[in-house]
């Protein structure tokens, strides 16, 4: 929570997009190919979220890059397992 | 032993070689744990959400789709979608939607039923799912095939759905479906709600078929809407069609059912099995993401990787998104 509070900016923009990928996904819950790109949207904006935080404090290393892009991928498949069928 | 008497243990005693000689099962439970905790000494996650843990999740996830994929092209009709839809829940629903837009209400016609019901067989029997068939029959040709000369026709189709309300939203929801259902253009409908196997899926395929007849006197009457409703309510059991010959439907024959009622319940549920798929793998590693969270905190272990916070928000979106928001059904 301390760190949180330390990035509130960033976790506000993280919090907002959130909100705003769950906004859509209600708005076009009947739309298959929609949703499959607002998925993939949402797992590249974390990837992206992640590294460009870690990137602002010096601290990105090949191994939290990969874990940004190994959550991103996890991400998109839950929901892609789901929206194929 | 606990684990905290084995750290002091590490740290305080320089016998510390002794004693995990003599406690070998101490050492497997100091190592077992830390597949679920974070590690105070190393300052990494539990093993479990490590990349390399990550990694393999993501290969199972991937395996176990291409599985549900695979599946139904060696064993049709395994896999399927579970469905409770009715031709007078799908009338109300449309004349609801329409009364709400201030269009009068749809009468349901024999004809326009009957052309609803043929497109649908059509589909099953030709592995199709298009308003136009691989043959180049068009919808207005099972329309004029019922003798149903009309101004004015459209059509609307639907697989996978659970139930009539959640059909008619999904047309509701598209401009052009919604441009179909909402026509003051058209005076009649038709429904056809088969059961079949279609491309190895047990599956539910909705046809609404609109018309307005080109003369007055051929509009249908409160009477034909009644029994058309009536051999609905009748036709509880699921009979199979007959006389087909191709390959193809050799598998669909023991599976259409063309009483306008659909009921279907596979072996196992498609929706099911990939919600739960999903739910199981994200509520796993949401889980021990928690844990962590609370263990390093407790323990003032800090890490040098990812957020974990925003692992564990971007996770449990998602299952809310999966659990709430994502539902079975395709329109076309």
């Amino acid at each position: 929570m301390r760190n949180i509070k330390e990035h509130i900016v960033e976790y506000l923009i993280l919090f907002v997009a959130i909100f705003v990928f769950l906004l859509l996904f209600f708005i076009f819950r009947f739309d298959k190919n929609s949703l499959g790109i607002i998925s993939a949207l949402a797992s590249v904006f974390y990837i992206l979220w992640g590294i460009i935080h870690h990137v602002l404090r010096d601290r990105l290393t090949k191994s939290i890059f990969f874990e940004y892009v190994l959550f991103g991928s996890l991400v998109f498949l839950l929901l892609y397992t789901v929206l194929s069928f | 032993m606990s684990l905290s008497f084995i750290r002091n243990k590490q740290k305080g005693n320089p016998n510390v070689v002794k004693y995990w000689r003599k406690n070998p099962k101490a050492i497997e439970k100091f190592q077992f744990v830390y597949n679920f905790l974070p590690h105070p000494e190393n300052k990494k996650r539990a093993n479990l959400i490590s990349n390399k843990a990550v990694v393999v999740y993501c290969l199972m996830i991937i395996l176990a789709t291409a599985t549900i994929r695979i599946t139904p092209k060696f064993f049709p009709g395994v896999l399927g979608y579970a469905s409770n839809i009715t031709i007078k829940g799908l009338l109300d629903y449309s004349n609801s939607k329409r009364s709400e837009a201030g269009v009068s209400n749809l009468i349901l016609n024999p004809k326009l039923t009957e052309a609803a019901q043929q497109k649908a067989k059509d589909m099953f029997e030709k592995g199709y799912w298009a308003h136009v068939a691989p043959d180049g029959a068009e919808p207005w040709d099972f329309i004029l095939g019922q003798k149903y000369d009309y101004i004015y026709a459209g059509e609307n189709l639907a697989k996978n759905f659970s139930n009539s309300k959640e059909v008619v939203q999904a047309w509701y929801n598209s401009p052009s479906h919604k441009s179909n259902l909402l026509s003051a253009n058209y005076d009649e409908v038709g429904f056809a709600v088969v059961n079949g196997v279609l491309n190895g899926y047990e599956t539910t395929i909705v046809v609404q078929v609109f018309g307005r007849p080109r003369e007055p006197s051929m509009l249908a009457s409160v009477s034909d809407e009644s029994t058309i409703l009536e051999r609905e309510n009748s036709s509880s059991t699921i009979e199979p069609i007959s006389g087909t010959t191709s390959v193809l439907v050799k598998t669909v024959e023991k599976e259409v059912s063309t009483v306008p009622t659909a009921q279907t319940e596979p072996k196992i549920d498609v929706t099911v099995a990939t919600k739960s798929l999903s739910l199981i793998f994200g509520g796993f590693v949401s889980s021990l993401l928690a844990v962590d969270l609370w263990y390093s905190k407790k323990k003032g272990i800090s890490k040098f990787n990812g957020q974990t916070f925003a692992h564990l928000a971007i996770l449990l979106v998602v299952m809310v998104s999966v659990w709430f928001v994502l539902r079975p059904g395709v329109i076309i």
